[in-house]
This record gives structure tokens, C-alpha cells and sequence, in this order.
């Protein structure tokens, strides 16, 4: 999902940027409130883990490959904050240093993968950890999140492309159903994923899931891992 | 062994095996996006020649232990990069 270079319009390029620079800005400010000394080394391990992750391409329907994009369990480990900033510094390196994704689409890169990728299974998990209320509504969450998470950050990369007449032929309705039919199925991959990685951290190292420290005040109480 | 280093320790070893994995086994990358994208007929237009283009050392293309090397070495950046990252934020609180 990584746009690179001459896919999209320079206004998109530019609206896109400025899009991630307002949650760059909060995610830095509210990353500052909430990270813990513990949580630095999980971060900087989770960060390292999912650009290794991403070297893995596994093969799905119609003759192409996917690979984990990490944002649904970064943002339940660590929260969405820190997990836009984790996902920052990967996109990042893989611009510059390998050319994944371009420099003029990387602030569409990030709203795609690090913004829609991180906070949309972040608020699903939390609602359905704060309807269900045990185990089985983070697990049922964490799926949901990761699928619905991908499936909508394809979508935004569909909106992208599609807007963008000059650099990108099609319209919208054709660049979204492509990109979403092909990301339904990576993302189904990473629910499954997801779902099992926070099945075996519960039991493993419960600690670790960070949702319900994070949560937003207008959520009200969420019920801890350790009371679940 | 304190919890942290335990945990760095065991996320380097799996993120080691993610990059061997990655570069043996499951290497072959087509991407969705450059899929459609060619479907489509549009091109890429770079602003930027990166290093290491597509994960492999100039001249040392398909080479797997080459590979395996770059994957390991920018786990290790990433690592660092991120625990500076986390370092500043917690700095700046």
C-alpha cells in the first residue's frame, strides 16, 4: 500500500502532508503525556519487529503478495500515539533508504497506514472491549479493527489515486474497488494475525496491552486485562 | 536479565527471523498497489534515488545473504531509532 512517487497530484501530496502534520502534532504531544519509561523499549522492539515483519510478502488472490502492517497492534500495545509514531519512523526509513513509498506521498503514506492504519483498530477494540467486556471483545475487536483498518486505509489510498486526475487516469469508484476487493483479504490476514499476537500476549505478557491506560476520558471506565 | 532487556532481546531474535523468513522463503513481492497501478498504465515518477532500492545492494541483486544482512542491520536502525524517538518524547515531558 505504499504509494510511491508520480502516483499522486501534488494539491493531494499537499493536503495529505498537512493532514498528517495535525496528528503528528498531537500524537507527539500526547505520546509525551503517556509513554512510560517501560513502555520505550517496547516501543523501540514493536517499531523494529513490524519493519522486519514487513520484508515477509505472503501470497493472496489475484497473483499478488501482502504483508503485516502492524498498525492494529501497535496501537493496543502502545496506543495510538506512540503507534503513529512507530509507524512514522518505518515508513520513514523504508522512503529513504529503500524507496518503499515516495518522499512527495509520504504524508498520504502515513495518513493511510499510520493514521486510518493505527486509530481506526484502536476506537473499534475499544468499543467492543467496552461492549463485551472480557477476553473474546478485545480478541473479536482486535480482528475487526485490523480488517476494517486496512480495508479503510486501502479506501483512502483509492480516494487518493482516484483525485488525483493529472498523475492517475481512472476515477474514484474504479481506484477504490480495486484497492479495496485486493485489501479485504489482507486485511482478513491481519485480523487473524492480530487476533492471535494479543491472544498469546494476554496470556504471555498482559501487561503489555496498553488499550484501556490510553483510552480516551469520553469513553468512560474500560475494564483492565487483568480483571477480564 | 531485567523484563526490558528480556524483551529486547526476544523481539531482536523474532524480527531476525521475520528478515530470514522474509528474504528465503517469502521474498517475492507484488504489490497490490503497483498492480493495479500498471493495470491502469500509470508509472512511477521517483524524487529520490534511494540506497538500497527494493531491499537490495546495487550489484549484489538476489543475492540472499546480502540481503538478509540489509534486513538485519536497518532492524537494528529501526530499533534505534525508535528507542531515541521514545527517549526525546520522555525527555521532553
Amino acid at each position: 500500500m505504499h504509494i510511491p512517487d508520480g502516483f499522486l497530484d501534488l494539491s493531494i501530496c499537499v493536503i495529505m502532508y498537512l493532514a498528517a502534520l495535525v496528528f503528528w502534532a498531537f500524537a507527539f504531544r500526547r505520546a509525551k503525556q503517556v509513554l512510560s519509561d517501560r513502555q520505550i523499549p517496547l516501543m523501540a522492539t514493536l517499531t523494529a519487529m513490524f519493519f522486519a515483519a514487513q520484508m515477509m510478502n505472503y501470497p493472496i488472490v489475484g497473483g499478488t503478495t501482502a504483508h503485516l502492517l502492524g498498525g492494529p497492534i501497535l496501537a493496543i500495545t502502545l496506543g495510538p500515539y506512540s503507534g503513529l509514531i512507530s509507524t512514522t519512523i518505518i515508513l520513514l526509513i523504508q522512503a529513504l533508504f529503500f524507496g518503499d513509498g515516495g518522499i512527495t506521498t509520504f504524508g498520504a503514506n502515513v495518513w493511510n497506514m499510520g493514521i486510518v492504519g493505527v486509530f481506526i483498530p484502536y476506537l473499534i477494540c475499544l468499543f467492543a472491549m467496552k461492549t463485551m467486556k472480557n477476553r473474546n471483545g478485545m480478541l473479536i475487536g482486535a480482528f475487526l479493527g485490523a480488517l476494517v483498518g486496512d480495508l479503510l486505509a486501502a479506501i483512502f489510498a483509492g480516494l487518493e489515486l482516484g483525485l488525483s486526475t493529472l498523475s492517475f487516469p481512472y476515477s474514484v469508484p474504479i481506484a477504490v474497488t480495486a484497492m479495496a476487493i485486493h485489501h479485504f483479504f489482507i486485511g482478513v490476514g491481519e485480523g487473524i494475525l492480530t487476533a492471535i499476537i494479543i491472544s498469546v500476549l494476554w496470556k504471555t505478557r498482559p501487561d503489555l496491552l496498553q488499550l484501556p491506560k490510553v483510552a480516551p476520558t469520553w469513553m468512560g471506565e474500560l475494564p483492565t486485562t487483568s480483571l477480564m | 536479565m531485567n523484563r526490558s532487556k528480556k524483551l529486547l532481546a526476544v523481539g531482536i531474535t523474532i524480527s531476525i527471523i521475520f528478515v530470514v523468513i522474509g528474504c528465503i522463503w517469502l521474498s517475492l513481492s507484488v504489490e497490490t498497489l503497483d498492480e493495479v497501478a500498471e493495470h491502469f498504465g500509470s508509472s512511477e515518477s521517483p524524487v529520490w534515488t534511494p540506497p538500497i532500492p527494493d531491499y537490495e545492494i546495487p550489484g549484489l541483486e538476489g543475492n540472499v545473504a546480502a540481503n538478509i544482512f540489509i534486513g538485519i542491520v536497518f532492524t537494528l536502525v529501526t530499533l534505534g531509532v525508535a528507542f531515541a524517538a521514545g527517549k526525546v518524547l520522555k525527555a521532553k515531558k
